[in-house]
């Protein structure tokens, strides 16, 4: 009798028992806020780097990677950086021998946006004025040939 | 064709500036005619915006390079015009970086010095439209010789570069075809106008 017992309680229990260690699985959630920072990156004439290289320097080690990864065929990639790190965030953007520096305030003084490029207006002025010092350089040769 | 700071090795861009110093001590030290700076002035003027005009083509578009022109009017010259170039460009629109100003004036004035030889050498053979043929050639080469010089460096990296080898060949070569075109017709065209503008050129 005291066998079967056990056997009853074997068959009903151990079930018991283990669909209670089952239930105990439970769901632990957590949550933490951060900000994304996307870098856009294209060339002056607006053809975005598709696949380029991407290294993220957090401020406390310049010299090695954070992050690595590469821009979308959009141009585009997106990080979080750690908050715990505050201060001048810089990206390294490759691509065929190209690329160039971003540096990302991060923390009290993070701005919503910024870049390193120039307006059609200031390039073109840039330009201009580039040329027209070779011109007066050429000018000012020529006069003293002539005299 | 401007490589950017933080993509070569310091023992590269270091050499790099070593030979472009080097090259533009002994041009500007060679005895300079006063009379052809002002040509060595338009011509680096040229260089210096023709990275910033774009001509579309297709779904990409391309910059005109010139170190082959500056190779065959300007002569040894033509090194310190590309350099100044390269350094303007640096500084003011970001083309290329500063620590690498020395190896892009290699990778660009060293094909402009090979232009100037092969033009030089080619306009004594005496055969008919030669300014045209070699003026083309020198473009042509001058642009192909910057990729092969601009290739190397990308394999010093080590960092599986060479990937995108094939992508600079293919992308530059429009720009080679249109150098060849533009300067094969430019050389014969300023050699019946204004034949002392071109180096090389010997009246017969």
């Amino acid at each position: 009798m005291r066998w079967i017992l056990f056997a009853v309680l074997l068959v009903f229990v151990l079930p018991l028992g283990l669909s209670a260690t089952a239930f105990a699985h439970g769901v632990e959630l957590e949550y933490r806020t951060g900000v994304i920072i996307e870098i856009f990156a294209a060339y002056d004439t607006g053809e975005p780097m598709s696949g380029a290289e991407i290294r993220v320097f957090a401020p406390d080690d310049p010299s090695t990677p954070w992050l690595t990864g590469a821009c979308d065929e959009n141009g585009r990639f997106s990080f979080m950086p750690d908050l715990s790190l505050p201060g001048m965030w810089s990206v390294q953007v490759r691509h065929m021998g190209h690329g160039g520096w971003i540096h990302i305030p991060v923390g009290d003084n993070m701005v919503r946006a910024g870049g390193t490029g120039y307006t059609p207006l200031q390039l073109g002025l840039m330009a201009g004025l580039g040329v027209w010092g070779f011109i007066g350089t050429a000018l000012f040769f020529w006069k003293r040939r002539g005299a | 064709m401007h490589i950017s700071d933080g993509v070569l090795s310091p023992q590269v861009w270091v050499s790099g500036y070593v030979v472009t110093a080097a090259l533009t001590a002994y041009v500007l030290t060679r005895k300079t005619d006063i009379a052809e700076l002002p040509k060595v002035s338009i011509v680096t003027a040229a260089l210096f915006v023709a990275s910033l005009i774009r001509i579309p083509l297709g779904p990409t578009s391309v910059h005109l390079i010139l170190n082959g022109l500056a190779g065959i009017t300007l002569g040894l010259s033509a090194f310190p015009a590309v350099l100044v170039a390269l350094i303007l460009q640096a500084l003011l629109f970001q083309h290329g970086g500063i620590s690498t100003i020395g190896i892009n004036a290699v990778i660009l004035g060293l094909p402009a010095l090979a232009a100037y030889g092969l033009f030089a050498a080619g306009t004594r053979i005496g055969i008919r439209g030669r300014y045209a043929i070699f003026g083309g050639l020198a473009g042509g080469t001058a642009i192909a010789l910057g990729v092969l010089f601009f290739s190397l460096c990308l394999l010093t990296t080590g960092e599986h570069l060479e990937d995108v080898i094939p992508f600079v060949v293919v992308a530059h070569l429009p720009v080679i075809a249109i150098e060849t075109i533009v300067l094969g017709a430019l050389a014969q065209f300023v050699a019946r106008v204004s034949p002392q503008a071109l180096r090389g050129f010997r009246p017969r």
